[in-house]
């Protein structure tokens, strides 16, 4: 059952690099950043899962899945967080300079 | 000139389907474990004992690895710090009016038991799933459900922009001070139950050292910060009347 959560995971990250690849509006841009680094956290998590596995939290009714990866993607959480706000306030600011939101024509105003 | 947009986007398409399926035959080469090894096997046979925490995930954040979590906290003050200074210029300031009654009475009646949801989460992180972080970010929403329903002017008078600082600073410094307590103590920075703290009964609320004292500061921190964010963010953009002046001269 962890290959569907790889998979799904692999498939979201794909959406995310496409995203960033293809768009030229930044806000699209900083979601698709969002989306490869849920994906990646996804990939984290999923990588601590054994058979059979209970939550770490005792007392265990079984063998416990790897509770690093949490800790790991429960702090990585938060930085994406701040970090996607800190790139939407640079947009936001992007777009009271050049009235626009465009890759292109942020870059044609000023060279 | 029609046809190189399309060509781009079906390159930048398979090359997207060629990562992803590199990506996964990376995935796929790990070896499938049977059970947990290395620190985390540590961890999960004696954090109970060695901290006095049920729950494993919090015991690893906030007594094997506080540091990095206190670096980690950091990081939410600098994106804080930066968004503040990057909309710190506008004065004025025009609230929305929020949506409508029902609405308006809904949250009215939800907020409490949210909040009183986020301070659970926080205080057992323990002993249950949970933690700083997590009820941090559910006070946040409570912050952010009031901004957008009843208006940002009103979340203001409730909860004060100077208010989430000091609850912000405040709770850097206390997760800064119990690092120190146990410095004084000679174990080492944030050391939890060497440094003297009381480990308690396993399971009770008071129990597991300087574990609850750190979610609450963590809690304090993220909850505070992330709601600075957004009400600095709707500040900016309930101002309407700011789109015209500040054009692109400078």
């Amino acid at each position: 059952m962890i290959t569907l959560s790889y998979v799904t995971s692999v498939i979201i990250f794909c959406i995310g690099l496409y995203t960033i690849m293809a768009r030229r509006n930044l806000f699209k841009t900083v979601l698709g950043l969002a989306l490869m680094e849920s994906a990646i956290l996804l990939i984290i998590v999923s990588s601590g899962y054994i058979p059979g596995g209970v939550p770490p939290i005792e007392p265990f009714m079984g063998p416990a899945v790897n509770p690093l990866p949490h800790a790991f993607t429960l702090t990585a959480i938060v930085i994406g967080a701040s970090d996607i706000a800190l790139a939407l306030a640079f947009i936001i600011k992007l777009q009271r300079h050049y009235r626009s939101v465009d890759l292109d024509r942020i870059r044609g105003l000023r060279g | 000139m029609n046809i190189r947009p399309f060509l781009f986007r079906i390159t930048a398409l398979f090359l997207c389907a060629f990562l992803g399926v590199m990506l996964f035959r990376g995935i796929a080469a790990m070896p499938p474990k049977e059970s947990v090894t290395g620190p985390a096997a540590h961890y999960l046979e004696r954090a109970s004992r060695e901290t006095g925490a049920r729950n494993v995930v919090g015991a690893i954040l906030f007594d094997y690895r506080a540091f990095d979590t206190l670096g980690e906290s950091t990081v939410i003050f600098t994106a804080v710090c930066g968004i503040s200074m990057l909309f710190s210029r506008r004065k004025f300031h025009r609230s929305s009016s929020g949506l409508s009654f029902i609405a308006k009475r809904g949250i009215g009646i939800m907020a409490p038991f949210l909040i009183m949801y986020a301070t659970v989460i926080i205080l057992f992180g323990h002993i249950s799933p949970g933690g700083g972080f997590q009820g941090g970010t559910i006070f946040a929403t409570v912050t952010v459900l009031l901004c957008v329903v009843f208006g940002s002017s009103f979340e203001s008078s409730y909860f004060p922009p100077k208010t989430k600082e000091s609850l912000e600073s405040g709770g850097a410094l206390l997760f800064c001070g119990i690092g120190l307590v146990g410095l004084a103590a000679g174990t080492g920075f944030l050391s939890n139950l060497s440094a003297g703290f009381p480990a308690g009964r396993e399971g009770s609320l008071l129990s597991a050292g300087t574990i609850p004292l750190l979610n609450i500061a963590v809690g304090m921190k993220v909850g505070a910060g992330l709601s600075a964010i957004f009400y600095s963010m709707i500040k900016m953009l309930d101002t309407t009347n700011d789109y015209r002046e500040g054009g692109p001269i400078r």
